[in-house]
């Protein structure tokens, strides 16, 4: 209860405004000094007081004395002037007369105390009584000239001496009385000087109490809080948490309020920092396939993560603090890892493809990109550094360019190849066939069975030369080495150059050759020259085949983005089996029975070559009486493929 | 009738090199030119002595095949045009089984006056070779007068 009270007074106090502490810190010792001041003043007075009336005291007691010998020494005179009427007696008696009014006047003023007073009447009667008798005593001598035994002198000096006898009584009384009462002040100024003392004591430890009662409300008030708040600053600079949250209403409370809720919101703000970074360094941690990390401005390493210790193999604690040239291999050590720094410096980033060094004293390569870390102001903070292992990657390259340079040499080896074959089959068949040519212009000279066989010669000369010709031109399709001149063709001038050069194939054979132009102005695209060879193949074969039917015919449709050319007979058309294998190389159909048509076998696989070099496919349609062969091309755009 | 500016003698009495690593070809040529008529023909199967053969015979038409080895067609092509003066007209026909776009272009660039691919028309083969015969002697005609 009573600690409560404190405690809630305290608070009371606490929560009063500055200006009222103040207020009370200074004026409290002041009010105090105030007091001492007036108490003091008053003793002082009192004690002036007291003094005054002992100094009285002291005067009285020297009046009355006065008096007293004054009156005695007067009545002494007179008595002398009395016996000897000698003037000179009366010298003292002049004097008595001159000052005792005087000193009684001083006497009545000084007078304050009642007894004293009472006897000081009777003295004054006595006074008076004592001067009218020497009065009357200097009057009885001066008339009777001659000292004598008078009897009314004698009376008169006798009842003088009585009065002297009483005044010297009063006077006694007086003396006493004011002994008493001397006695008394003195006591009294003794008791105010101690209480003078005491109270000076008391208001000197009143006054101390008052200074220490200040100086502890001003130090709980304000100065340790104060300098609570300043530890709080201190905490709140350091970045440390404020220990507590004061409630106190006044500046200092409210100020240190502020400093607890600046703290608080400074610490949230550190802790999403804290959790971001967190977050951050979790996920660049984690990272397996690049090795991050950081450099301080001067290149040593400062932080490390797993991608970096799987690629380089140091674990953070090897590598921390180490310079990064370590991981260059020591051809490039002196001077690629300053150059890098200074590229990243200057131009913000730069990046390297080369060999590094493992902690084992391999190599990979790698590709490393370093970035200059700078703050707000630009100050460089450091940088930081990716590192891909890139060897595998590099061997993929290698072994692709490898495989490609093989292929390219390979390419150039079937063209090579193409190209000895086919001069190593043209040269035999030069002189075969210029032979044959030789000995069938001489036919005459000959007999006639040799003349057959010379026939057979150039004419089995002729079709092997056809063969190679061709089984050369598929091969070099295949490849890749076929040189096509693709252009845009117009479909009408096409198909009538086409037809032109079919005509008399198909009339040699006795058909009728019929050409159904497209009727549009389209057009397609591909090699002119490889497209007529095409039709030409497509066309003979139908003239070769269809010798049982009365048509051929030459036609072609627009439909969307490809041009479809078709050749159609209404010859015996193909057997069904022998669909599939219609256009694969030497598979003459129904080789037996046609002994008596002549071909190589390649021209439709040649052709199938063709077309799909040039973006298109070739087919096949059995007709209800007939047959019908197709291929497809590019519109003029272009290449779909 | 295409109108015979120059004698067939003339143009028979020429002289012929034909130069080819086929015994075979020679011997189809030979019988070719024979058969044609010609009466002054020289034939060659090492293309290394071709050169000197040209510098030495001063052939009016040359026949030359192009794949050989040690020495190819091109080189000879380039030899002979080293040899010949800028004014003179001594055609060669290339005669070759490198039927590839190339080696005609680059035949022809080198100075070849003609092209003919084997196996050949023995016959073109002879209409060509007269018809450079008849030109060179034009040509020849030409610079007399």
């Amino acid at each position: 209860m009573t600690g409560l009270r404190t405690r809630s007074s305290s608070r009371l106090w606490a929560n009063r405004p500055l200006a009222l502490k103040g207020l009370v810190v200074v004026a409290l010792p002041l009010l105090i000094l105030l007091g001492a001041l007036v108490s003091l003043y008053l003793a002082s007075n009192a004690e002036t007081r007291a003094e005054a009336d002992v100094r009285r005291a002291f005067a009285i007691q020297r009046d009355t004395y006065q008096v007293h010998a004054l009156l005695a020494e007067a009545a002494a005179g007179v008595r002398g002037f009395a016996l000897t009427r000698e003037q000179q007696f009366l010298e003292s008696y002049r004097k008595a007369e001159a000052n005792i009014p005087a000193t009684m006047t001083r006497l009545d003023r000084a007078i304050r105390d009642r007894v004293v007073r009472r006897h000081f009447e009777e003295l004054r009667d006595l006074t008076v009584r004592k001067r009218e008798g020497l009065r009357r005593i200097v009057a009885l001598a001066e008339n009777n000239a001659r000292p004598s035994t008078d009897g009314a002198l004698t009376q008169a000096l006798k009842s003088n001496k009585v009065v002297l006898d009483q005044m010297r009584g009063a006077i006694d009384n007086i003396q006493r009385r004011e002994a008493v009462l001397l006695e008394y002040r003195q006591a009294r100024v003794e008791e105010v000087r101690q209480r003078f003392f005491k109270l000076t004591a008391i208001s000197a430890l009143v006054g101390l109490l008052g200074s220490l009662a200040a100086v502890y409300l001003f130090s709980t008030g304000i100065v340790r809080r104060v300098r609570t708040l300043e530890g709080s600053a201190e905490r709140l600079a350091r970045g440390e948490p404020l220990g507590y949250m004061p409630e106190e209403t006044d500046e200092v409370g409210r100020l240190a309020q502020r400093l607890g809720r600046a703290s608080a919101l400074l610490r949230a703000r550190e802790q999403q920092l804290r959790d971001s970074e967190e977050r951050f360094r979790l996920v660049v941690d984690r990272v397996r396939d690049y090795g991050i990390f950081a450099l301080d401005p001067g290149g040593v390493v400062a932080s490390w993560n797993l991608g970096a210790e799987r690629i380089k193999g140091w674990t953070a604690d090897d590598i921390l603090g180490e310079h990064f040239s370590r991981f260059y291999p020591h051809e490039t050590r002196d001077f690629m890892p300053a150059q890098m720094l200074d590229r990243a410096r200057e131009d913000g980033a730069a990046e390297d493809e080369g060999w590094r060094m493992r902690k084992d004293g391999t190599r990979f390569w790698a590709n490393v990109v370093i970035t200059a870390l700078r703050d707000t102001d630009g100050t460089l903070r450091g940088f930081a550094k990716v590192t891909r292992d890139m060897t595998e990657r590099r061997a993929t390259e290698d072994a692709l360019r490898s495989a490609r340079e093989d292929a390219i040499a390979a390419n150039l080896a079937k063209s090579e190849f193409l190209s000895r074959t086919s001069h190593e089959l043209r040269t035999p068949m030069t002189a075969i066939l210029g032979f044959g040519q030789l000995l069938e212009i001489d036919a005459d000279e000959f007999a006639g069975h040799h003349r057959a066989a010379i026939e057979q010669i150039v004419k089995a000369g002729r079709h092997l030369l056809s063969l190679i010709n061709d089984l050369l031109d598929i091969s070099s399709i295949e490849a890749g080495g076929a040189e096509l001149k693709l252009e845009r063709l117009d479909l009408d001038g096409l198909l009538g150059e086409a037809y032109e050069l079919a005509a008399p194939i198909v009339a040699a054979a006795g058909l009728d050759f019929r050409l159904v132009q497209p009727g549009t102005d389209g057009a397609s695209y591909g090699d002119r020259r490889r497209v007529i060879q095409i039709i030409l193949n497509l066309v003979g074969n139908a003239a070769k085949y269809a010798r049982s039917g009365s048509y051929v015919s030459l036609g072609c449709t627009v439909d969307g983005g490809r041009i479809c050319v078709m050749v159609e007979d209404d010859g015996p058309g193909i057997p069904s089996a022998d669909i599939p294998r219609l256009f694969t190389a030497f598979d003459r159909l129904g080789q037996q029975d046609r002994t008596r048509i002549e071909g190589t076998g390649l021209g439709l696989a040649l052709s199938k070559s063709l077309v799909e070099s040039m973006g298109g496919t070739i087919g096949y349609d059995p007709l209800q009486r007939g047959a019908r062969f197709w291929f497809t091309l590019p519109d003029g755009a272009g290449p779909t493929v | 009738m295409p109108v015979r500016l120059i004698e067939p003698h003339e143009i028979l009495s020429r002289r012929i090199l034909a130069i080819d690593d086929e015994e075979a070809n020679i011997l189809l040529l030979r019988s070719l030119l024979e058969r044609e008529g010609y009466g002054d023909i020289h034939t060659l199967t090492d293309p290394t002595a071709a050169a000197a053969a040209y510098a030495d015979l001063a052939p009016d038409l040359v026949l030359l095949d192009l794949m050989m080895p040690q020495i190819d067609g091109f080189q000879l092509l380039e030899a002979f045009s080293r040899h010949d003066r800028a004014d003179e007209f001594r055609p060669v026909l290339v005669l070759t089984a490198d039927t590839t776009l190339q080696a005609r272009r680059r035949a022809l660039a080198l100075g070849a006056k003609d092209f003919v691919a084997k196996p050949f028309d023995v016959i073109e083969v002879a209409l060509r070779i007269s018809n450079l015969l008849e030109t060179r002697i034009l040509y020849e005609r030409l610079r007399q007068h």
